[in-house]
């Protein structure tokens, strides 16, 4: 089984991380509900929440594909789930660039791991885009549709032309950050379990 | 009555209703047109005699329709008003793409998928996974209850007042279950012949009848109503 297509077993495997990665997603997602302003936190909130199961993820590939696989996956569910498909080239864009990364470390260096891995979190970023792009008329659609004015203006107040550059910045840290934690809580509980 | 769609005339279902949400509604013919997209779900859940989350869905939809012309003005202020508008306001918007979802989701089975997808040329690696995600969702609510349960046995559910040990201790052991469910499912699809070389055959016949013909050219015709309306008559 050394060859280097994708197997049965790696698309399973890329199947089940997508949805752990998903309910993650969407459960820090409900959080959105509360105020706008948290709708900008998921930069800090997803890259390190979702680090663990990507980190785990991540000592399973070792083949190209799987991780823009995943990406791909990641735009499919998000263009079901509502929120547009604007962001998907990006999505799938950062997936593959992410994969390209690890592919450069053999999938096993630890340093392009951490880079490949904050890459694949600038996608969080790719939900915002419509909002960015789309500015005013998103505004008026938002009002439109039944969001109160004011939930407009402060989610327009945290994401906009300029601060969209932070957002991707932050999602780039956090995902450092985050997959160092996601190494660390990795070797603690699996590494020592044999899984890995 | 019975009828049974083709999962081809599903997806295009979902296609059709993410892609209209994402337009948003601003007259009352759009509104009407939306309103009526939603309810063609929740109906063919009832056919398939789901009646609780047909029932749940409809009073959902309604409660936050209702909220939402009733309560909503532009001038709406004060937390739990623009709480409660904002929540109505997402309800709304995003609870036709979950019902659809969530009907396509229940009522196709895996091989019907599968042979669809393999009828529609699309590649293996994205229909195998895209399978499993379908499948795993159920999977992963499942485990997260007994994990809950474990916990709550040994008075562990609040991790000590600590967020991260309350995420560490739901995440872990979900993942250890999840790597072990995904070694046996793969065992399984081998042996079953998934990553074989050569083309699968599927004991499900697939064939659009007339069901699906007439739903597909409705929910075109809709679409182009809904795009015209929006658009071009303004």
């Amino acid at each position: 089984m050394n060859s280097k297509k994708l197997t049965a077993k790696d698309f399973i495997t890329i199947g089940i991380f997508t949805a752990i990665w998903f309910v993650v997603e969407f459960a820090c997602g409900m959080l959105g509900y509360i105020h706008p302003y948290i709708v900008a936190g998921y930069a800090v909130i997803l890259p390190i929440v979702g680090a663990v199961p990507m980190m785990l993820f991540y000592t399973k590939v070792e083949k190209f594909g799987m991780i823009s696989i995943m990406s791909v996956l990641i735009a499919i569910i998000m263009f079901v789930t509502g929120m547009g498909f604007l962001g998907a080239p990006i999505t799938i864009l950062s997936g593959i660039i992410a994969d390209f990364i690890a592919k450069s470390g053999g999938y096993k260096s630890f340093k392009k791991t951490v880079l490949s891995y904050s890459v694949f979190c600038i996608w969080v970023c790719a939900n915002f885009f419509p909002v960015v792009v789309t500015a005013d008329s998103y505004r008026q659609d938002l009002i439109d549709a039944g969001f109160s004015a004011e939930y407009s203006e402060s989610l327009f107040r945290a994401i906009n032309y300029k601060t969209i550059g932070i957002l991707v910045v932050l999602c780039f840290i956090f995902g450092i950050i985050g997959a160092y934690i996601g190494k660390a809580v990795v070797r603690k509980h699996f590494e020592k379990a044999g899984i890995v | 009555m019975k009828v049974k769609l083709d999962p081809r005339t599903k997806l295009y279902m979902i296609l059709i209703v993410s892609a209209l949400i994402m337009l948003s509604a601003t007259t009352p013919f759009l509104w009407a047109i939306r309103i009526f997209i939603t309810f063609i779900p929740i109906a063919f859940l009832i056919v398939e005699k789901r009646y609780t989350s047909a029932f749940v869905f409809t009073g959902a939809y309604t409660l936050a329709l209702i909220m939402t012309f009733v309560l909503v003005t532009d001038e709406s202020s004060g937390f739990l008003k623009s709480f409660l508008t904002g929540y109505s306001g997402i309800v709304v918007q995003f609870m036709p793409a979950l019902i659809v979802a969530w009907y396509v989701v229940r009522t196709t089975k895996i091989d019907e998928f599968m042979s669809a997808m393999q009828k529609m040329h699309i590649p293996d690696g994205i229909t195998i996974s895209l399978a499993v995600v379908m499948r795993f969702f159920p999977t992963i609510k499942e485990e997260y209850g007994s994990i809950c349960d474990a916990m709550k046995m040994r008075g562990l559910s609040l991790g000590g007042g600590n967020v991260a040990k309350m995420v560490e201790y739901r995440m872990i052991p979900l993942l250890f279950s999840c790597v072990n469910i995904g070694d046996e499912l793969s065992a399984a699809a081998i042996t079953r012949g998934l990553g074989g070389t050569v083309k699968r055959s599927s004991i499900e016949k697939l064939r659009l009848t007339v069901h699906d013909w007439m739903l597909i050219m409705m929910f075109s015709a809709l679409t182009i109503c809904f795009v015209y309306s929006k658009y071009f008559k303004a």
